[in-house]
């Protein structure tokens, strides 16, 4: 049950995870399944159904998750299908990757929105993901742990979903615009570098999926998310990738301690709003520690009404003296 | 205290020509709302995301549904036919109306969408009538909260040039082919407006939301006409 990139680099951890898992004892066998794997209910919840198959030539899940750890730091991240592309069968258009490198200890990761309206969404989210992943971390072995030129890795997707555009249309002059229509998908790319006794969070953002801290049991948005417009009216304005407006400089800052950070799509983004409801609640409870992956795709995956999209979420903690969850 | 953020919710009205000259159709709109009403009734995820009023203009407005959740609603009481054409009145009524709905919806602890307005007229406005200013005042984002889209629909009388002028964007105004009878055109607007509402529906929380407007079947693009 998973597509997404995350081998470590160079094989086995340097430093492998020697805790404990959060679940040390497994549960006993349940006659009811179906039961247990519920969604999570949050407010009013969607109609009960079964999901469709999702259309295209080639194999999409509908659900990817992940975890593992490093010397520093704990990653989970899960990507689920959202209900209403289970209805009318349609792909998961959000993707997420991730990879270490071993030399460093740097995390690397990127989530990607593939824009409905765009006729390939699924494919430019997950090229735009994988191409983010590896292009970080080529740079982070050439510098230290650290993205020398944010500028660079941006284009370097822009130029691979280009490439793609070509490719799958057959045309060698395809630019921007048929990228768009075909392939137009958010990012969010960062790394998490283990320098000088702390971690350094760094984090580009384009389009409206977006990262946040929850610090002290409240949540703080950190980069990207859907702005209101100025009359208060929930605004649609998306700027994805294939365009770049201007240079983009990344938020860098560093990972306190006690502090969790996400990194989402507005599948997450939207219902979690401004931090203060009940999807938050939710979240602020289930995250103040890691969670197995399979946990952490269950918890996504909740159901409340009209909030029916793909969701995606890569979850880093500092690693301390509490174990790490392993499912 | 309520929940700032309890869902994502576009409002839609229906602002139909009650007057009198729809006599003889407005049994084919009231079945094509109950049409919409069904369809939506088998769409219960985009419908969770719609409120629906409908709204008959004459000489003035009378609401026949309020921001209706399709998904618990009962029949629509119909629209009548009655009076003149005046588009100013029906444009003066949203000027006041859309800003108390969606205070009241984000008060509920909604997030708001840009309202859609879809206009059908079978007719011109009442002669001398100044609806201009109105429609410009409604349209305008500095001066009205939640200045709405709208969709315009003519049939029958209603003029290719006015209509287009009523639409806020080129795509968005329609007028019947001509030879096309009345009856079926309005089938066919209802059919658009279900496409329509249940799509826009649909999109609302993807990532590039947006009011999908379908053209209807038999219908040109007003601006083509002009």
């Amino acid at each position: 049950m998973n597509d997404a990139r995350t081998q470590p680099e160079g094989g086995e951890p340097a430093e492998p995870v020697q805790e404990p898992a959060l679940s040390v004892e497994p549960e006993p066998v349940t006659d009811d399944l179906a039961r247990l794997w519920r969604p999570l209910k949050v407010g009013e919840p969607l109609p009960l159904f079964e999901p469709k198959p999702p259309s295209g030539l080639s194999y999409r899940p509908d659900t990817v998750c992940d975890g593992w750890s490093t010397k520093e730091l704990h990653l989970r991240l899960a990507s689920v299908r959202g209900y209403q592309h289970r209805a009318d069968g349609s792909p998961r258009e959000d993707d997420v990757a991730a990879a270490w490198d071993r030399r460093t200890g740097t995390v690397v990761f990127a989530v990607a929105d593939g824009v409905s309206a765009a006729e390939q969404p699924h494919i430019g989210s997950q090229l735009a993901c994988r191409s983010a992943v590896e292009t970080m971390l080529a740079q982070v072995r050439e510098g230290d742990g650290f993205v020398a030129d944010w500028d660079h890795l941006l284009k370097t997707v822009r130029w691979q979903l280009v490439e793609q555009t070509r490719r799958i249309l057959r045309h060698s002059e395809a630019g921007a615009e048929q990228t768009a229509r075909l392939l137009a998908t958010t990012l969010v790319a960062g790394t998490a570098t283990p320098a000088e006794g702390e971690v350094r969070i760094q984090l580009v953002s384009i389009g409206d999926s977006g990262a946040w801290q929850i610090k002290r049991e409240n949540f703080f948005q950190v980069v990207g998310g859907k702005m209101a417009g100025a009359d208060g009216l929930v605004s649609c304005a998306v700027d994805p990738l294939p365009f770049i407006s201007g240079v983009i400089r990344p938020t860098s800052f560093p990972l306190e301690q006690g502090t969790v950070l996400l990194v989402g799509t507005d599948g997450f983004g939207d219902p979690l709003g401004d931090g203060a409801g009940e999807v938050a609640t939710l979240f602020r409870a289930r995250l103040r520690q890691p969670v197995p992956p399979l946990g952490l795709a269950h918890l996504l995956d909740f159901s409340r009404e009209t909030f029916d999209d793909d969701r995606t979420l890569v979850v880093l903690w500092l690693r301390t003296e509490t174990p790490g969850g392993r499912p | 205290m309520v929940e700032s953020n309890r869902g994502h919710l576009l409002p839609i009205y229906v602002l139909a020509d009650e007057s009198g000259s729809m006599m003889n159709h407005i049994d084919d709109l009231n079945d094509g709302l109950r049409s919409l009403h069904q369809a939506l009734l088998g769409e219960p995820m985009a419908a969770a995301k719609v409120r629906l009023s409908v709204l008959g203009f004459s000489d003035d407005v009378i609401e026949r549904v309020h921001l209706v959740d399709l998904r618990s609603a009962n029949e629509f009481p119909l629209l009548r036919t009655r009076g003149m054409t005046s588009y100013a009145a029906a444009f003066e009524d949203l000027i006041t109306r859309i800003p108390v709905d969606i205070a009241g919806l984000k008060a509920e602890g909604y997030q708001v969408h840009r309202p859609a307005v879809f206009f059908l007229t079978d007719g011109v406005p009442n002669m001398g009538e100044d609806w201009y200013d109105a429609r410009r005042r409604l349209t305008d984002r500095t001066l009205t909260l939640g200045a709405p889209n709208i969709i315009a629909c003519g049939i029958s009388d209603a003029d290719a040039e006015i209509i287009s002028q009523v639409a806020t964007q080129p795509e968005f105004g329609f007028v019947a082919n001509e030879g096309v009878d009345v009856g079926p055109a309005i089938a066919k607007f209802c059919t658009a407006l279900t496409k329509s509402v249940i799509a826009s529906g649909r999109s609302l929380t993807s990532a590039s939301p947006q009011l999908v407007v379908d053209k209807p079947e038999n219908f040109t693009l007003a601006i083509d006409v002009i």
